[in-house]
């Protein structure tokens, strides 16, 4: 009987590698509650901060930033414990055995912190929504805060995998990952800042800022990815 | 040991002319000094749309004694980036060779780029208070700048954060990488998204021959002073790194 033995695809390892993430996630739902809760968090320190705005007026001005710092928050926590259990068990070691390339690794953790992230995002938003822009009127195309938090979430993910690769082997990692993600993820975030408060105030000629916007931080996506794809197999191998 | 010889060592060739280009530097450095208040004539600082409102403060065109800073300022700035430039190249040296040498070129490098990143910031911001009448406004030249100094600064937080040598060389060339391709994005990404808040300053264009002549003063002068820097630190770190390679060999 002749055994046939058939070297998978890389696409069926970014799938087993991805699938992996998501089902320890499930079974544990760590990441996702400590992000959840550390967002509602966010929003009551947010609330104490803007105790004294009067929403009408400020609160339309400086929403689409609120709504960009709980964001880069959660998701430095996220990112903080994407590789931590990976490092527990020695995981990690497993998956660098397997011969394959080593960018599949990258692409998969990207992808599954997309998903948390979005996860998170969910809940986050309607709430953040909920405590402060309940008593706003919104421009009617604010709908599209969509695509923003979309580019922004996945170019975050992107950068923050690499980066969380190289803080779990460093002293010091929470802080460490935060000293490097915040200003490199800077243009990113003044991007989707300026794109979705351009939405939500909606004021003359806003489409044109949104769309500069988003090409900018879609630029930046694409680069950013790009590099830290190039630039992964240096890192884990190190 | 061909392939050896062509590494970056204390002692070579350019290790013998550093103390003197740093001695020429200084010179020449105060020579610029000097000729931007005696030689240089006085110019229109920035000049502003009309009259505009900047931080509480009514600015136009105006001859400005404070412009004086720019002889200074422009060309720690380029030296800074030259030295972030050379930075880069060591970095991506490294990752194709895995030579540490090229991590101690990287480091040295970063360092003196730290230096004048500082500098840039310090003589910019004084420019900022007296032209635009704010110490800080998130301007894309300030901006990208103070982003520039915390990716440097964060550098260097990785670095110490590391044990092993090897680790630490290759994650911080990574870093700095991605820091070189960040950098411009930022510049473009606050430059191009039009903003409400800012004034809209315009630039002089053109210098005259005396500014000129200063600026070309100044910029030779901090170059030298920038390679005798980037020599002398880089000899000692490599002297200091023998040091203790003899000291684990006597040990062994």
């Amino acid at each position: 009987m002749a055994v046939t033995l058939r070297k998978p695809s890389t696409f069926q390892q970014y799938k087993t590698l991805l699938r992996k993430d998501l089902e320890r996630e499930f079974r544990t739902r760590e990441m996702l509650t400590s992000m959840g809760i550390y967002a509602v968090l966010v929003l009551v320190v947010f609330g104490a901060a803007l105790g004294q705005t009067t929403p009408a007026l400020d609160l339309l001005q400086v929403a689409g930033g609120l709504l960009w710092a709980l964001i880069v928050f959660t998701s430095l926590l996220g990112l903080n414990r994407s590789f931590a259990h990976e490092k527990e068990q020695g995981c990690l070691e497993g998956i660098l055995l397997v011969p394959l390339d080593r960018s599949v690794i990258f692409l998969a953790k990207a992808t599954s912190n997309v998903f948390f992230l979005l996860a998170v995002e969910v809940v986050a938003v309607p709430l953040f929504y909920f405590f402060f822009l309940t008593g706003v009127s919104l421009a009617s195309d604010f709908w599209l805060v969509l695509v923003p938090l979309l580019v922004g979430t996945i170019g975050m993910a992107g950068i923050g995998t690499l980066l969380s690769t190289i803080t779990i082997n460093t002293r010091g990692k929470d802080v460490m990952l935060a000293v490097l993600f915040v200003p490199l993820v800077f243009p990113l975030l003044y991007a989707c800042a300026s794109s979705t408060t351009a939405l939500l105030v909606g004021a003359e000629g806003y489409m044109d800022v949104f769309v500069q916007s988003i090409a900018l931080a879609g630029g930046y996506d694409v680069i950013m990815l790009l590099v830290s794809w190039v630039l992964y197999d240096f890192v884990i191998s190190a | 040991m061909a392939k050896e010889a062509k590494l970056p060592e204390a002692g070579q060739w350019p290790d013998r002319i550093a103390p003197w280009a740093l001695l020429a530097g200084a010179i020449l450095s105060t020579i610029g000094f000097l000729m931007a208040f005696l030689y240089a004539g006085p110019v229109n600082g920035a000049a502003v749309n009309g009259v505009e409102m900047i931080g509480g403060t009514m600015v136009s065109s105006k001859l400005l004694l404070s412009q004086k800073i720019f002889y200074f300022h422009m060309p720690v700035a380029i030296v800074s980036f030259i030295a972030l430039a050379f930075a880069g190249y060591y970095s991506i040296r490294f990752l194709m060779t895995r030579q540490a040498r090229f991590d101690t070129c990287a480091k040295v490098g970063m360092e003196i780029a730290l230096v004048f990143v500082i500098c840039t910031m310090v003589t910019g911001d004084l420019w900022t208070r007296f032209e635009w009448g704010v110490w800080w406004t998130w301007d894309p030249r300030l901006t990208t700048y103070l982003i520039l100094m915390l990716v440097i600064i964060a550098y260097f937080v990785l670095r110490n954060a590391i044990d092993e040598p090897e680790r630490r060389a290759a994650y911080a060339a990574v870093i700095s990488i991605i820091a070189l391709i960040d950098v411009p994005i930022c510049y473009m990404v606050t430059r191009l998204i039009p903003s409400s808040i800012h004034p809209v300053v315009l630039r002089e264009g053109g210098m005259t021959a005396d500014m000129g002549m200063t600026v070309g003063v100044c910029m030779i002068g901090l170059l030298l002073v920038g390679f005798g820097l980037y020599r002398m630190r880089f000899r000692q770190v490599r002297l200091a790194q023998r040091m203790q390679a003899m000291k684990d060999q006597i040990e062994d």
